[in-house]
């Protein structure tokens, strides 16, 4: 049988990645909770985020190499509200237009600009997997028999963070309210003068800051080419689906069954079996609990 | 000339049981496609409607799903990759490659068919995804299994096709337009079928037409299965023409892709929209190639401008033009003209 | 709220001119017309097809009308969003409660408050509803789907006096409620006019309506068929005929 202590490690980090993809689901949580829209290209959306911390802080893009040197994590100063700012137009501009248009409109245009996105971060910075390497992003602690790399924690603890901040922005803000109400009843909101067009745009947005933040830490736990926009579309919908929506906290336990399965996975078989079993088990999930599993 | 005139009235009007009035032309359209590589059509164009048939199959079976059947599906990568995969393994085994392309055909429906279930239930948006991860799941199988047992190169199992030089360019070509014609035969018979009006009803309103007693879940199957038959059946031609197939390009979302934009352009619902969207794109594939890597983007900015500014595509636009008075005063006009130099009538 | 002037003024605070309401390619509104004049209780009465909800919700900016006009405070509102409409003082009550089931009964009291117009005076108006409804801050952290029907009717109708309505509409108010809960919950609506708010409220309840308003409206397969006050249509002979059958 195997040996209970070494069993330590994946738990340990399984828990811990397991923030990483509850960063990963909350933007699309949002959004599919608030507008059941589900995002296509928030995998994409996420790894741009990425792209733009890797461009920030190695200078490369195209052929040029500028003298760029900032880190990730204080990039995110930038790259939020360059987030913030592209979700806000994206919905404004684009996915409120399109549904007014037909149902399946918006899943359309959200896959075309899954392709725009795709398609500018192959040509600015190549189909080369790349990481985000600062200083410490090799640095590990080790307790007992478990390694445990820097960056998973910092990537956990960033998902305490911003779950606790959305939380309480949800509650505790007019607008915050208002996103909430329209996810709970969209008919009510509008009779208490919520301006729902301007509510989603906000949503959407918000979902983009948090993506900054993922996206950020994807790139310090994993190397990330542009095409990898979809496996990580499909971990957050299983985050989504196993966690429920509406719920921040349900979106964190989400992740860390995820993240479970993928270091179990790859502790028991190996790595090509890690993401097979991951897509299984959201397949498995959306197969014997369509409404979700906490479906509202 | 009357006679002649009256004669090719009642010509056109034939009909195959099941394709109605569009019988003619599509035989007469097939058939000048299969004679032209004969007659000295010049090569290029051989590849140009290659490119041509192998859309137009997968948007007429997108448009099938998604148009007919009110399902979004996002798993033709899937059935292309089963198909390509299945010639190509067979050809390891001593399956001749006609007998493998139909076998491919035969295992997308397959999976089709066995995996409809667990996601039938599945609403909107969830069904999409629901697809979305399978081809996903059809690839880490490639990448672990190696059923031909060959060293392998890139990841996991890639392979070049056995025997595939036998065919020609030519042949290949052919291939390709049995597929088109096929895909347009489905579509055509579909439409005009039972089958097709139970699927319009389903299109429009699930519940209602559940209550008003289609078995809805049945006809979505067959329209389910139906598509990826035709499309894994286009996906074992097109990789006979690359000769080699690997997991990460053979279940790439490019061809899903291509068949959204190309039934999305001409027109979702609308008879004919795919072909005019399998032909706009395939001259936009011709004209981008030599701007290899913008493609992709130029799709996308087109999809999300098409569906914003024209969401029921050109087909259904031009729909449009013709009820517009502009159109009706133009066509008053012309046929009055007509009328005055054949000596009838006044204006 | 202060409390208003008494009388029932002259001019009516809202005046639909004869609208036309489509729902999808379905007509639900033939040339209405109806008033509500400031501080009147106004009952509109119909069955279920009868075209009522359409009209509120058209009052509120949920609908718009493709013929015909709508005037509430001198403005023109029949083109308005529904959130500008709320601003000018209209509040809906909707029909089946219309609650927001996870939130807490006091944060669904808050939202009541959203409008700018409202919110300034938020404390004021939560002591108010508390006032009309002490049950509800006893209850001001229950999750609200977990009130009986009765209670998430009083938690809505506080909801919409959050809003610091000028007037308010009401959509089925008793539906599914036990007739004593009824009771209190019209007994509440009379002291909400009493601080002045002019009500317009929809039943299927003939006896009711014309109990509890001033004034009230018989639409009928989306036209008005009769209208009056109150106590005059009750005797009037066709209402009994076709609503109590006599």
């Amino acid at each position: 049988m195997v040996d209970i202590s070494s069993l330590a490690g994946p738990l340990v980090n399984g828990i811990l990645w397991g923030g990483l993809f509850a960063l990963i689901g909350m933007g699309l949580s949002l959004v599919f909770g608030v507008m059941n829209l589900i995002n296509v290209a928030h995998g994409d959306l996420v790894i741009l985020a990425t792209y733009f911390a890797f461009f920030l802080s190695t200078g490369i893009v195209l052929r040029h190499n500028l003298p760029l040197d900032i880190d990730p994590i204080l990039s995110l100063v930038i790259i939020i509200p360059v987030m913030f700012g592209l979700g806000y137009a994206i919905q404004k501009f684009l996915l409120n237009r399109a549904r007014t248009v037909s149902a399946e409109a918006p899943l359309i245009i959200a896959f075309g600009i899954s392709l725009i996105i795709q398609n500018a971060a192959l040509r600015l910075w190549t189909p080369m997997a790349r990481r985000l390497t600062p200083p410490y992003a090799l640095d590990v602690f080790i307790i007992g028999p478990v390694r445990i790399p820097l960056v998973y924690l910092i990537a956990f603890v960033a998902a305490l963070i911003m779950v606790f901040l959305l939380r309480e922005f949800l509650r505790r803000t007019y607008l915050g309210r208002a996103i909430s109400a329209t996810a709970q009843n969209k008919r009510a909101s509008h009779l208490m003068g919520v301006n729902t067009g301007r509510v989603y745009s906000f949503a959407f947005a918000i979902a983009m800051a948090v993506a900054a933040v993922a996206g950020i830490c994807l790139g310090l736990i994993f190397s990330f080419t542009p095409e990898k926009g979809i496996a990580f579309l499909i971990i957050a919908f299983g985050v989504v689906i196993i966690g429920g929506l509406g719920s921040m906290v349900g979106t964190l336990l989400g992740g860390i069954i995820m993240g479970l399965v993928m270091t179990f996975g790859g502790f028991l078989l190996d790595t090509r079996w890690q993401m097979l079993l991951l897509y299984l088990v959201v397949i498995v999930v959306l197969a014997a609990r369509p409404q979700g599993i906490l479906g509202r | 000339m009357k006679f002649i005139i009256s004669g090719l009235e009642r010509f056109m009007k034939l009909t195959i049981p099941g394709l109605g009035r569009w019988s003619v032309p599509l035989v007469v359209a097939i058939v000048v496609l299969a004679v032209l590589p004969q007659v000295g059509m010049p090569r290029a164009w051989i590849t140009y409607l290659f490119q041509f048939f192998i859309i137009l199959t997968v948007a007429n079976m997108w448009s099938l799903h998604a148009g007919h059947s009110g399902m979004i599906t996002l798993c033709f990568a899937g059935f292309i990759g089963l198909g390509g995969y299945t010639m190509t393994i067979g050809s390891y085994f001593g399956i001749p490659i006609p007998l493998g392309i139909v076998l491919g055909a035969i295992i997308a429906a397959v999976f089709a068919f066995l995996v409809f279930f667990p996601v039938y239930r599945l609403k909107g948006v969830y069904f999409a995804i629901a697809t979305l991860v399978l081809p996903q799941i059809i690839k880490y199988v490639f990448f672990i299994w190696d059923p031909v047992g060959i060293p392998t190169t890139g990841g996991g199992a890639g392979y070049t096709v056995v025997g595939g030089m036998a065919f020609s360019r030519i042949d290949v070509y052919w291939m390709a337009l049995a597929a088109a014609a096929l895909s347009m035969i489905v579509l055509l018979v579909v439409s005009n079928s039972k089958l097709g009006l139970g699927l319009a009803a389903i299109r429009d309103n699930d519940n209602a037409a559940a209550s008003s007693g289609v078995d809805v879940f049945r006809l979505k199957l067959y329209s389910f299965v139906i598509g990826a038959f035709v499309v894994g059946l286009v996906g074992g031609v097109i990789y006979l023409r690359s000769q080699y197939i690997q997991p990460i390009t053979a279940f790439a979302i490019k061809w899903q892709m291509t068949a959204i934009l190309a039934a999305v352009i001409g027109g979702l619902r609308i008879r004919g929209g795919p072909i005019v969207g399998a032909l706009i794109l395939t001259i936009l594939h011709f004209w981008l190639s030599g701007y290899p890597g913008y493609s992709m983007m130029v799709q996308g900015i087109i999809l999300v401008i098409i569906m914003l500014a024209i969401p029921q595509g050109i087909v259904g636009a031009t729909g449009r033009l013709r009820g517009t008075r502009v159109y009706r005063t133009a066509l008053q006009l012309a046929t009055g003209v007509a009328d005055r130099i054949k000596g009838k009538g006044n204006m | 709220m202060e409390k208003r002037a008494q009388e029932i003024s002259q001019e009516p605070l809202l005046k639909i001119s004869n609208i036309d309401v489509f729902q999808g390619t379905f007509k639900a509104l033939w040339d209405v017309s109806l008033e509500v004049k400031a501080g009147e209780i106004v009952g509109l009465i119909g069955a279920n097809t009868s075209g009522k909800s359409t009209l509120l919700d058209t009052v509120s900016g949920l609908l718009h009308p493709v013929k015909g006009k709508i005037e509430f405070d001198g403005q023109d509102i029949s083109t308005m969003d529904p959130f500008r409409i709320v601003e000018l003082g209209i509040t809906q009550v909707p029909e089946g409660r219309g609650i927001f089931p996870d939130m807490s009964v006091l944060d669904n009291l808050i939202m009541g408050s959203y409008s700018k117009r409202a919110r300034s005076r938020k404390k004021e108006n939560l002591e108010n509803v508390y006032q009309h409804f002490p049950m509800l801050e006893t209850r001001k952290k229950q999750t609200a789907k977990t009130l009986s029907g009765g209670e998430q009717q009083m938690l809505v109708l506080g909801r919409g006096l959050m809003a610091d309505p000028k007037l308010m509409l009401l959509d089925e108010m008793s539906l599914g409620l036990a007739p004593i809960i009824i009771t209190s919950l019209y007994k509440a609506l009379q002291e909400i006019r009493e601080r002045g708010i002019t009500i317009l409220f929809v039943e299927q309840n003939v006896r009711r309506s014309l109990q509890e308003a001033d004034r009230a409206y018989i639409l009928e397969v989306g036209r008005i068929t009769l209208s009056g006050i109150a106590e005059e249509l009750r005797e009037e002979e066709e209402v009994k005929k076709a609503y109590f059958g006599v």
